[in-house]
C-alpha cells in the first residue's frame, strides 16, 4: 500500500514540478538566475510552513473516516478534471499541452516588459518565480497531505502515510531538477499528456476508493480492489476517447463543407 | 468572491463534475441512513463507480457540444 502511495504522489507531483520548473527556467534565462532561485526558494519556504501547519492539524484533530470522505471527494474532483482534459487532448478536441510553447510564450512576455539579463535581484523575476513555484507547489502539498492522510492503515499511521507521499513528491522534484539541469531545456521530452492521463486515472481511483470507505462502502478484496478500479477507469477512458474521435469526424467534415460553401456564397453575392 | 472563485477553479473548475460528485455522496449517504434503501448497500460501491463514470461522460458530452 505504501508503494502505491509513493508512486501516486511521485507521478502527480512530477507534473506540477515540470510546470513550475519551466517558469523558473524562463526567469533564470531571461532575467537572471539569482532572482529566479530567490523566488523559488522563498516559495519553497512558504510551502514548508503550510504543509507543517496543515498536515499536523489534519493528523491530530480530524477523524479518519471524515478525512477519507473529504479527501476522497477532493481527489475525485481533481482526478476527473485531469482525466477530462487528457481525454479531450487524446481525442483531438483540445490542443496538446506544450511545455515548449509555454516556455516561448513566457519568454516573449518577459521580453515585452523590457527585462534584461542583469546580475542584481529583479522584483518581477522573483515574483514570477515565486508565484509559479507557490501555485504548483500548493498542488504538490495538497497531493502529499491528501494521499498521505488517507493512506493510513492499521500498520501505518497518518504521519507515516504523509511521509510516504512526501518521499514520492520529493523524488519527483529531485528527478525533474536533475533532468532539467542536464538537458537545460523546457522539459518537452516528458509526454505531459500521458503523465496527466495516468495521474487522472490514479487520482480518480484513489478518490473513489477512499470516498467509498469514508461513507462505509466495503470494497471486495479490500486494498486489492484498487488495481481493478484503475483498470476499469482506464478501459472506460479508452472507450470515451474512441467515442469522442468518432463524434469529431462528422464535425470536422461539416466544418470543411461550410468552409468550401462560404467562398462560393461570397462570389455569388 | 475572487478568493472563492480561485479555490473553485483550483479544485474543480467544472460545475457538472462538482454537482455530480456531490450527488454521488448524497446518494450513498441516503443508502446508509434510510432503512428501505438498505438492500442497495450490497451494490453501493458499484453505484459510486457508475456515478463517477456518468459524471465523466456528461462533462465530456458538454465539451463536445460546446465545441460545435
Amino acid at each position: 500500500m505504501q508503494w502505491a502511495v509513493i508512486t501516486a504522489a511521485f507521478l502527480a507531483s512530477a507534473v506540477e514540478f515540470v510546470e513550475a520548473f519551466t517558469i523558473v527556467l524562463v526567469v533564470g534565462v531571461t532575467i537572471n538566475w539569482r532572482s529566479s532561485l530567490a523566488g523559488a526558494f522563498a516559495a519553497a519556504a512558504t510551502l514548508a510552513l503550510i504543509v507543517a501547519t496543515l498536515g499536523v492539524a489534519l493528523v491530530r484533530y480530524v477523524p479518519l473516516d471524515i478525512l477519507r470522505l473529504v479527501v476522497g471527494v477532493l481527489l475525485i474532483l481533481f482526478g476527473l478534471k485531469w482525466l477530462k482534459k487528457a481525454i479531450l487532448r487524446y481525442s483531438g478536441l483540445k490542443a496538446l499541452h506544450d511545455e515548449e510553447a509555454i516556455f516561448e510564450e513566457t519568454m516573449a512576455e518577459v521580453r515585452a516588459r523590457g527585462e534584461q539579463v542583469t546580475p542584481r535581484f529583479e522584483p518581477f523575476g522573483i515574483a514570477l518565480s515565486y508565484k509559479a513555484v507557490l501555485l504548483e507547489g500548493l498542488e504538490v502539498a495538497f497531493i502529499v497531505i491528501t494521499f498521505g492522510t488517507s493512506a493510513a492503515t492499521n500498520v501505518c499511521s497518518q504521519s507515516c502515510g504523509i511521509n510516504a507521499a512526501a518521499i514520492g513528491a520529493a523524488a519527483a522534484g529531485l528527478l525533474v531538477i536533475i533532468v532539467g539541469a542536464l538537458v537545460r531545456a523546457p522539459l518537452t521530452q516528458i509526454p505531459e499528456n500521458t503523465l496527466k492521463f495516468v495521474v487522472g486515472i490514479m487520482l480518480t481511483t484513489f478518490g473513489t476508493f477512499w470516498a467509498g470507505e469514508g461513507l462505509g462502502v466495503e470494497w471486495p478484496l479490500a486494498d486489492a480492489f484498487l488495481p481493478i478500479l484503475a483498470a476499469l477507469y482506464l478501459l472506460a477512458s479508452f472507450l470515451l476517447v474512441t467515442w469522442l474521435k468518432q463524434r469529431k469526424r462528422p464535425q470536422a467534415a461539416l466544418a470543411s463543407e461550410r468552409a468550401t460553401q462560404l467562398p462560393e456564397k461570397e462570389v455569388l453575392s | 468572491m475572487k478568493a472563492i472563485k480561485a479555490i473553485y477553479n483550483f479544485v474543480v473548475g467544472d460545475i457538472i463534475i462538482l454537482i455530480g460528485v456531490l450527488l454521488a455522496v448524497v446518494i450513498l449517504a441516503l443508502i446508509h441512513t434510510v432503512s428501505f434503501l438498505a438492500p442497495l448497500r450490497a451494490i453501493e460501491g458499484i453505484i459510486l463507480v457508475l456515478v463517477v463514470l456518468a459524471v465523466l461522460v456528461a462533462t465530456l458530452n458538454r465539451e463536445t457540444l460546446s465545441k460545435r
